[in-house]
């Protein structure tokens, strides 16, 4: 009550002698939020796909087209520009006029930004399937399309930019911080990783390879993830984030730390020991940034924890955070040799990659998603218990997801560092592995097509409102 | 002709234009007070009415 009547002061403060309300359209958050979400549901077939070809190899059989090696980067790539950045980047234009306290710059270029995302990805589908591909972790698509990205990077970047250059205000809340830096590290990550790797060779390009990888989620989707929880964490709670002062530490942190880490993905690999021991260091610094973050939430929940229990987005958001703590030390603990020569190249791996875009900040892409829904459409949500649904069969398909292959990475690891047990032995004995993946696949799949279907319902039912 | 040099000084010169760039920013910060004692009242922007949607 008491952290209540201080918004409503300060928020009076800092409206006192507006005359007129800001009228945000919202086009360009509609149009990048269905497309996101309807690539969500398509990519997640994929998915399924793939956990079973684990469980039953012979599946599709000899499609070309259907091979596990077609459609394991249209996964990845699907699921990291097609949904998840697509989302991101339709929330960003949502909160960072909000946050400036004016209109988008720019709706019309926001709007072609939409449209030609959308050429990428459709383009980037066919270009995968017919076996198109650069052959490089993240990086499989060809490069004109990757030419595209940066224009299409470049058109959001303005629009963000000069939105905030407009800005009423003259301090930038920490979710602003985090979105430049997006955009900003997005350009020096994405043109190193896909245009500067292609000239290199040997060990060399697989260094600058792994340091885009790891940058991708650490100075792309780890940033823009956390403006997205930074902006409704407390919009979702009602309560203004702990300190500023401290998001500004976990900021910075993040900016100085992050991009030595990419290196500790070949350890024990050919390269310099300076380099791997630089990339163990700097991968356990990463706890500062980490921790900032998650004590400022918790903090920020503090005597909020119950509206925990009604409050979809705000299940989502915090959910969120616990698997972003989990993912976080799991990163530095993995970097360290002795782990490393364990989990490296196991089922470990993808466990720990999908608990971090997928439980962490697919969780606050679909918080955001649940939050903005109603209010960009203006309607209410089509169903509060299909989205309580949506988070229950993401949550428990997750978790069996992720444990398992935490799990099963180890018991790969062991046998793999065990020269008297045959490589197909090991193989085998992964079979009820990957049958516990495939339904936890089930199970997510179930989460997200009660999610398009709400969002459509929702969005549908605004269309219909607005006919009548 | 092995551009590894070249692609790889690509990549250090990036990499120390964004680091310098970051420096630059993060004293910066410092000079416009966001590390200061009034530097708690931009989380309230969150909370700021501006947000009217779609005219209601």
């Amino acid at each position: 009550m008491e952290e209540q009547q201080v918004i409503a002061e300060k928020t009076q403060g800092s409206t006192a002698g507006a005359v007129t309300r800001t009228v945000h359209t919202d086009t360009t958050s509609k149009w990048f939020l269905i497309s996101s979400v309807s690539y969500f549901f398509i990519v997640g077939i994929v998915a399924i796909l793939l956990a079973a070809k684990f469980v039953w190899p012979e599946l599709l059989g000899t499609v070309s087209v259907l091979t596990y090696g077609r459609l394991r980067p249209l996964h990845v790539n699907g699921m990291l520009f097609g949904w998840l950045l697509a989302c991101d980047m339709g929330l960003a234009f949502y909160y960072v006029p909000r946050l400036c306290g004016v209109r988008l710059w720019s709706e019309k270029l926001g709007c072609a930004t939409a449209g030609l995302w959308n050429i990428i990805i459709l383009s980037a589908v066919v270009e995968l399937l017919a076996g198109h591909n650069q052959g490089l972790e993240y990086a499989e698509l060809p490069s004109w399309l990757d030419l595209l990205v940066v224009v299409a990077w470049v058109m959001f970047g303005l629009n963000i930019f000069m939105t905030i250059a407009n800005r009423k205000y003259t301090q930038m809340y920490v979710s602003l911080w985090y979105t430049m830096g997006t955009i900003l590290w997005t350009a020096f990550v994405y043109l190193t990783g896909n245009l500067a790797v292609l000239f290199a060779t040997g060990v060399n390009q697989a260094n600058l390879n792994w340091m885009y990888v790891h940058n991708a989620v650490g100075l792309i989707f780890t940033p823009v993830g956390l403006a997205i929880a930074y902006y409704f964490i407390p919009k979702a709670s009602n309560a203004p984030l702990h300190s500023h002062r401290l998001s500004m530490i976990g900021f910075w942190s993040l900016a100085f730390v992050y991009v030595w880490t990419g290196a500790h993905h070949m350890l024990h690999g050919p390269i310099s020991q300076w380099l791997q021991t630089i990339a163990i260091a700097f991968s356990v610094m990463l706890l500062i940034p980490v921790w900032t973050v998650v004590y400022n939430f918790f903090a920020t929940m503090k005597g909020q924890w119950h509206m925990v229990r009604e409050n979809v987005p705000l299940k989502f958001l915090m959910s969120g955070v616990v698997f972003y703590l989990l993912t976080c030390f799991q990163g530095p603990m993995h970097s360290l040799r002795t782990v490393n020569a364990i989990v490296s190249k196991t089922d470990w791996i993808p466990g720990h990659a999908h608990m971090a875009v997928l439980g962490a900040f697919s969780f606050f892409a679909i918080a955001g998603t649940y939050y903005v829904l109603p209010r960009i459409f203006n309607v209410e949500l089509y169903s509060n218990a299909l989205a309580n649904w949506s988070y229950w069969f993401l949550m428990i398909g997750g978790l069996g997801f992720f444990v398992t292959l935490w799990l099963g990475g180890f018991w790969q690891g062991w046998q793999w560092n065990n020269p008297s047990i045959p490589f197909i032995d090991t193989v085998v004995a992964l079979k009820p592995v990957w049958i516990v993946r495939f339904f936890s696949g089930i199970l997510m799949f179930a989460g997200i097509t009660t999610f398009l279907y709400n969002f459509m319902a929702t969005a549908l039912s605004a269309k219909g409102r607005s006919a009548a | 002709m092995d551009y590894t040099y070249p692609s790889v000084f690509l990549s250090y010169f990036l990499f120390f234009l964004f680091l310098f760039g970051a420096i630059y920013f993060c004293i910066r910060s410092f000079r416009r007070g966001y590390w200061g004692g009034e530097s708690e009242d931009v989380k309230f922007h969150v909370f700021d009415e501006g947000d009217k949607p779609n005219g209601r």
